[in-house]
């Protein structure tokens, strides 16, 4: 088109014409060729297997022989809430994610506090707490087999301070804790390292306002600090709910969902099924309710953040 | 106590200084802070930084070793005191660790030079050219960001087989090109560029590609390396996806590879346990102590999904 090779006026000028000039066709052709490649990967890598897996959740098969497949209708799902077994791996999830939570949070929180101070070794502590966070989950599971093995190095530590010998991951009673406390270990930089952002951005104003009215350090903490982060609070919380909901390495490595199905995780659970016991159908239909449990969180926290929390 | 550790107290200072009866009791205080904080760390120390250090001392010993350098624990515990490499040697020998290592590197930075690719161009589409939809568009990527990858395999994996690239690296890393957590990592440092340069480049007569390769990239080469450490680190660590995706052994990635070493029900040998471990961390580790400053915030916004 002649717009082309128009000089630099004529092009301004096109800008300011009415509906649809050239300059809006090219953009619309720029537009195009710079977001086709992802659109397109994200169709094929994203959206692709979003939509087999909502297909699948209604046939029976195996991964050997995909091709011979048996509609079942909502079969698959009903046997999520009768089937004795995933509804236990569903309960195990939640109270992994919700421990992991808990102890978490404050940790975290007090942590940051701590590091926000005028602290001597203020980077080399964010180094360290931040390491678990960039090594891999099969690192993470595979130390703390040997950390909690019964020769291992906490065994050792607790002996030395007249503890007993403690089972861990063979007892139905302390393996999922022994899951939930390393999984916190992992996550605890990360989640300090949001609220220390937070707490870096309060405004300074407001704690010197307060000072000046006579607030004691207490009263700035419950009355200022907490709210103010109530917003971190909630990103850290689906940051690390999500990642919780997601376990899969300890499962995998640590214990293979023993003893007795206690540590039996849904992505693992999910895992098993579809390649262990070739019902990929039925893995399906877990896959769905697992991404529908993290949609519902992440649109919670789209919703609880979107609100203004102004104090 | 978390308050007064937190804010030194400035406030506490001024107002006591001119009281001298305050000054010992002000002393104990600032001792008993003082101790606090050398507890803390202390603690912190224990528990992040000791099991690192068993983790990379044992993998340098041999099985009977660990096992009586452990109880009790004293700083035989923590140093090798008669290294030996026979660890890491017969996993380069006989584990094909070497091989395995070479296999993640591969994927991981094909997966940066896709992403980059892939993701750059996007980014800057969202932030500087106007079209119509460009809110759905958006709209339709944010969605993908809240998709649980795990959730994601069982699908994926007969996917990659209906493309015919079932146990191949390229099939393990082309899925998370379309990254969209890179895309918003991205966007906002595009949206950090200020529009008067391309504004000004325009009048100059450039056109999008001129201003994307000559005027934006250049002004945000830090958030890049954020973006290439962030998709590297993610690519390196990731497992559930590599374990299902790969099934000959020669194409296996590092943390199949481990994770295979101590699959429960067998008994392990730790030494080489221990030694492999090491050997998938400890380029990370070197990376991430020179560079925290550019990945810690890379990853802090990843958790933003």
């Amino acid at each position: 088109m002649s717009t082309k090779a128009e000089p630099v006026p004529g092009r301004r000028a096109k800008r300011f014409a009415p509906a649809g000039g050239g300059r809006a066709r090219q953009d619309l052709l720029a537009a195009a060729a710079f977001l086709g490649p992802f659109i397109i990967l994200a169709l094929i890598f994203q959206y692709g297997p979003l939509l087999l897996m909502v297909k699948d959740s209604f046939y029976d098969y195996t991964l050997i022989t995909p091709d011979l497949k048996t509609f079942v209708g909502f079969d698959n799902f009903v046997r999520i809430f009768t089937d004795q077994g995933t509804v236990k791996s569903l309960i195990i999830t939640l109270l992994l994610s919700v421990g992991v939570v808990i102890l978490t949070i404050p940790l975290a929180f007090l942590l940051a506090m701590f590091l926000n101070g005028k602290l001597p070794a203020r980077g080399f502590v964010r180094t360290m707490v931040f390491l678990p966070v960039i090594t891999s989950s099969v690192v993470v599971a595979t130390l703390w087999t040997f950390l909690l093995n019964a020769n291992g190095l906490i065994n050792s530590a607790l002996g030395s301070v007249g503890i007993s010998q403690q089972p861990f991951l063979t007892s139905g009673t302390q393996a999922l804790p022994a899951i939930i406390v390393l999984t916190v270990w992992q996550q605890l930089g990360m989640a300090t390292v949001l609220y220390l952002g937070g707490l870096q951005s309060l405004p300074s104003e407001l704690m010197e306002a307060a000072t000046i009215d006579g607030a004691s350090p207490r009263q700035r903490f419950r009355y200022i600090t907490i709210p103010l982060m109530s917003r971190t609070t909630v990103l850290v919380v689906v940051v690390i709910t999500v990642f919780a909901l997601q376990s899969f390495a300890p499962a995998y490595i640590m214990t293979g969902g023993a003893p007795n199905g206690t540590t039996n995780t849904l992505v693992y659970l999910i895992y098993q099924t579809a390649f262990t016991l070739q019902q990929p159908g039925y893995a399906s239909a877990i896959s769905l309710l697992l991404l529908v449990i993290a949609l519902a969180i992440s649109l919670v926290q789209m919703r609880l953040l979107r609100t203004r929390w102004d104090y | 106590m978390t308050v007064s550790t937190a804010r030194p107290s400035s406030a506490q200072t001024s107002t006591g200084a001119p009281l001298p009866a305050g000054a010992p009791q002000r002393r104990v205080r600032q001792v008993g802070r003082i101790l606090t904080t050398l507890l803390i760390l202390a603690v912190i120390v224990a528990a992040f930084l000791g099991p690192y250090v068993w983790m990379f001392a044992s993998g340098l010993k041999t099985q009977a070793s660990i096992f009586t350098d452990v109880v009790p624990i004293s700083w035989r515990t923590f140093i090798p005191v008669h290294a030996t490499i026979d660890n890491v040697t017969e996993l380069f020998a006989d584990r094909g660790i070497g091989r395995a290592l070479l296999n993640s590197a591969l994927v991981a930075v094909g997966q940066v030079l896709g992403a980059l690719a892939v993701c750059c161009p996007a980014a800057y589409a969202l932030t500087r050219i106007k079209f119509p939809g460009r809110n759905v568009i958006f709209a339709f990527i944010l969605a993908t960001f809240m998709l649980p990858s795990e959730a994601l395999a069982v699908p994926l994996f007969q996917l990659v087989g209906t493309l015919g690239l079932q146990d191949t690296l390229v099939g393990v890393g082309i899925p998370w090109i379309a990254n969209a957590f890179g895309l918003f990592l991205l966007r906002q440092a595009f949206e950090g560029v200020p529009h008067e340069l391309d504004e000004a480049a325009r009048l100059d007569g450039a056109g999008h590609l001129r201003i994307f390769w000559s005027v934006i990239l250049p002004n945000i080469r830090a958030d890049l390396v954020t973006f290439v450490l962030t998709i590297f680190l993610f690519s390196w660590n990731g497992f559930l996806w590599p374990l299902i995706a790969i099934q000959t052994p020669e194409k296996q990635l590092v943390q199949v590879a481990i994770a295979q070493s101590v699959s429960p029900g067998e008994l392990p040998n730790w030494g080489l346990s221990f030694a492999g471990a090491s050997i998938a961390t400890i380029p990370l580790l070197v990376l991430f102590v020179f560079l925290q400053r550019l990945l810690i915030p890379g990853l802090a916004r990843s958790g933003l999904k």
